[in-house]
């Protein structure tokens, strides 16, 4: 029972290297709580989901995106 | 040797522009020094929400600049802005991004000559 592939979303739309000045796009690799979403889930290629973390890591820094999200009424 | 970085500044965002400015260009002059920096371009995102409180701040002037300069120039630089009570936040990263190309045609035209070349032999 092998699920087909996933293509990597980062390689599909062309871009070579993530930025990390780019919130909104690494916002859609976070989870509701604010954690690196796994690429496991995300289908990211290992190359991207490396870059993804250091990238992540320095908006993280500069309080672009959250350390932890807390949940809305959690 | 000369790199390429990128800087961006988080100031204090009660600061007006000018003195940002007044700021950055004593920043730039440190990476500057005696011919081996230059700034390439400067970006001023301008006030900006933070994700998280820094030093009991909600909001942020955020600045971009990109430079090239020598390795050496940067611990003094790096030592005037951090003791800099206006800078908030800043981070120092080698500019990984695309480099500005001077080679456009170059790369197209190697494939076709190899080719060529296979077909002779």
């Amino acid at each position: 029972m092998r699920r087909p592939a996933k293509t990597c979303p980062v390689c599909e739309s062309g871009v070579r290297v993530l930025d990390y000045k780019d919130d909104r796009t690494l916002g859609r690799f976070l989870t509701e709580r604010g954690k690196i979403l796994p690429s496991r889930l995300s289908g990211m290629c290992a190359r991207h989901q490396r870059q993804l973390a250091t990238a992540i890591k320095r908006a993280r820094q500069l309080a672009l995106i959250p350390y932890i999200k807390s949940g809305a009424s959690a | 040797m000369m790199r390429r970085y990128e800087t961006v500044y988080i100031f204090d965002s009660s600061l007006e522009e000018p003195a940002i400015n007044e700021k950055l260009e004593r920043f730039n002059v440190l990476l500057t020094k005696s011919g081996k920096g230059s700034v390439s371009s400067t970006n001023h995102w301008g006030k900006r929400s933070l994700a998280f409180p820094i030093k009991k701040k909600e909001t942020g002037y955020y600045v971009v600049v990109q430079f090239e300069a020598a390795g050496e120039l940067l611990p003094e630089y790096e030592r005037a802005v951090k003791l800099d009570d206006s800078v908030l936040r800043y981070l120092v990263v080698l500019n990984e991004g695309e480099p500005p190309k001077p080679m456009p045609t170059v790369p197209a035209v190697v494939p076709e000559l190899l080719e060529l070349e296979e077909e002779e032999v």
